[in-house]
């Protein structure tokens, strides 16, 4: 199939690239594209600076809704249960994901090697809520309440896709000679695995470990559904807030959220460009 | 008497056995490569030549066969209990490592003492002439320089025998004549025994001690470079080695040094006698084209016509049409001035030794 979409590929490559500075007002289009995008997000963070309790009237420029969100016991608790359901989820779901990644990367062939692949992927594309109501009925049947503890294991399963696809990628592109020279150099399976596979994978580590982290961090369906009382995270939180009626504090922890996970995303970036340009020989 | 380091004694190598996709890379290839000896190991692609040598550094298990290293069974050992290192046809140097650490990963590995790993990572680097690279990254270096690393890594640990992939090919022209001296030297200095992969016939006949042809999967012919050059077994061989005229033809007579064979309808060749050979067989002639002599038209016996020239630069060669289907390549150096010695359809004297035409059994 790979074969295929590099012909595919290959064959768009040489065809004449489409001149779109032909098309008259496709630049004013594009613009209004991103205002679409990204007009409310500005207006968010905008009024998060808003001194008005009202969020909509603007009084004037103030960070008191900062300091009334970050003295919030229920935000503090709230970001506590986020991070460690992140990091704990990150942690599990980047081992889980990265031994999977190396059986099927490193593994040779063996039965059910696409299935597996596929298996591993699939989470991808079925619907949020559906993995949520799955997750949240199988806690039920089984008579599981560890409170956090559901939501981190259900955060896992999701997490592992997100973790795999980078750290595969990394795998697939690494140059499988370099272990048989460590092997050569009289280095045991573990010392090859230690001194050489692992430093080399490391940036698709990284970059699977940051993916998952923010994925976890910005989960909402399956926490609400499977999240009891007392494992309340950001997301959810926000939720509530918002029921109860919208105030800036609602845009002062967002926009924080928000900032946060683009700091993590740009890592992510910068990592993959590192990885990328280091594998080129 | 000479020791026998790696005593290859029926190997053979089947990928995906029992598959429908079966390839048999090495067919029962039995061999010996003495203690102290540049051997090579040469063929076109697909010979089975890289096959032999990751199977005796243990990158992939024999069919069958046993190989022997210095009288000790190895072909069941892990690569890292082969005392064997290897040059990679890329090298294949850590990229998360500096000079000196990939140098050092096998000493390191070997868990000696720190002071004799620095001495060590040391005296390799100057070997190569690269001592004073080593804190540097192996993608800050040219590939020239990476080709270097590769050899010092592979040297620090002391192997018994070095086997080398290829490790010339992905270097431009003038790098590898230099580096062909250099590898030759070096196996001097050290003393290791180099086993080394090439397509390149150049290149096996300028370093190695002996050769052994490769095609098919099969050893063609193992000898020192003049053997395999002046004494080729069979048409592969003299036709992988070097440019070659073949004649195809039947032997007429026999007498005790010369044999004479009818080449196309009425061209009559004589030939060294190699033996062994009686009127009537179907035989393969050959002739090295520098063994021809090519001079205006005279009074010799053989005469042609220049049908094509090929200007090399130092020489160039002639295709010389010499009648009755038969056409001969042979060289020819420029005059003085500069200018080459014939024209294109110029009629010329041909001549050569008749000891120079050998026959190859057909």
């Amino acid at each position: 199939m790979s074969d295929h979409m590099n012909e595919t590929k290959n064959i768009m490559k040489k065809k004449k690239i489409l001149p779109v500075g032909h098309f008259r007002g496709l630049g004013a289009w594009t613009f209004a594209f991103f205002i679409y995008l990204y007009v409310p997000i500005v207006v968010l963070v905008f009024y998060s600076f808003n001194s008005n309790r009202m969020v909509m009237n603007w009084e004037g420029f103030g960070i008191s809704w900062y300091l009334k969100a970050f003295s919030n016991n229920n935000i503090q608790q709230a970001v506590l249960n986020s991070l460690i359901v992140a990091t704990v989820a990150t942690a599990c779901a980047t081992a889980i994901a990265t031994i999977g990644a190396l059986v099927l990367a490193r593994g040779g062939s063996f039965k059910g090697k696409t299935l597996s692949l596929g298996l591993i992927t699939l989470p991808l594309m079925v619907p949020e809520i559906v993995t949520a109501v799955a997750v949240l009925i199988f806690f039920s049947s089984i008579g599981m309440n560890l409170g956090l503890g559901n939501v981190i294991i259900a955060h896992i399963t999701f997490c592992i896709p997100f973790a795999f696809m980078p750290i595969r990628a990394r795998l697939e592109g690494m140059d499988t000679t370099l272990e048989q020279a460590a092997r050569d150099l009289y280095a045991t399976e573990w010392e090859t695995f230690r001194f050489v596979t692992v430093p080399l994978l490391m940036p698709g580590i990284v970059a699977g470990a940051m993916l998952a982290f923010v994925i976890s961090l910005d989960d909402f369906i399956i926490t609400l559904m499977v999240g009891g009382a007392g494992s309340t995270t950001l997301p959810v939180y926000i939720y509530s807030m918002i029921r109860r009626g919208l105030t800036p504090e609602v845009n002062a922890i967002s926009t924080v959220l928000l900032f946060f996970s683009i700091a993590i995303v740009t890592a992510y970036w910068i990592v993959s460009k590192k990885s990328q340009t280091k594998t080129v020989h | 008497m000479t020791t026998v380091a790696i005593d290859i004694r029926g190997v053979s190598k089947v990928y995906n056995p029992g598959s429908n996709q079966a390839v048999q890379a090495l067919d029962t290839v039995s061999l010996t490569i003495n203690d102290n000896e540049f051997f090579t190991l040469l063929g076109p692609s697909g010979c089975g030549k890289t096959t032999l040598l990751r199977l005796i550094a243990g990158f992939e298990q024999v069919t069958g066969g046993e190989i022997m290293l210095f009288d000790e069974e190895i072909e069941n050992l892990e690569p890292s209990q082969r005392p064997v290192n290897t040059v990679f046809q890329h090298y294949a140097l850590f990229p998360h490592m500096t000079v000196a650490q990939n140098v050092a990963f096998g000493l390191e590995r070997l868990k000696k003492p720190q002071a004799e790993i620095d001495a060590t990572v040391e005296r390799v680097l100057s070997l190569v002439k690269m001592k004073e690279l080593g804190d540097r990254r192996p993608n800050q270096l040219s590939g020239g320089q990476q080709q270097r690393v590769a050899l010092a890594r592979a040297l620090a640990p002391s192997p018994k025998v070095l086997l080398l992939d290829e490790p010339l090919s992905a270097l431009d022209l003038k790098l590898r004549q230099n580096m062909r001296e250099e590898l030759k030297q070096l196996q001097r200095e050290t003393g290791i025994t180099f086993v080394f992969v090439t397509h390149d016939q150049e290149e096996a006949l300028a370093m190695s001690d002996r050769i052994a042809v490769m095609s098919n999967g099969e050893v063609q012919q193992i000898g020192a470079p003049t053997d395999i050059y002046e004494h080729p077994v069979n048409r592969f061989v003299a036709d992988f080695i070097g440019d070659t005229n073949f004649l195809d033809g039947e032997i007429t007579s026999v007498n005790d040094d010369l044999v004479t064979c009818r080449v196309g309808s009425e061209s009559l060749f004589e030939a060294a006698n190699s033996g062994n050979h009686s009127v009537g067989d179907q035989v393969t002639l050959f002739l090295r084209p520098e063994k021809i002599t090519l001079s205006a038209a005279g009074d010799a016996s053989r005469q042609g016509r220049v049908a094509n020239i090929v200007y090399l630069g130092n020489q160039a060669a002639y295709t010389v049409d010499m009648g009755d289907g038969i056409e001969l390549t042979a060289q020819a150096r420029p005059r003085e001035d500069g200018n080459l010695p014939f024209a294109t359809n110029d009629t010329i004297s041909v001549d050569y030794s008749a000891r120079a035409l050998r026959v190859l059994a057909k």
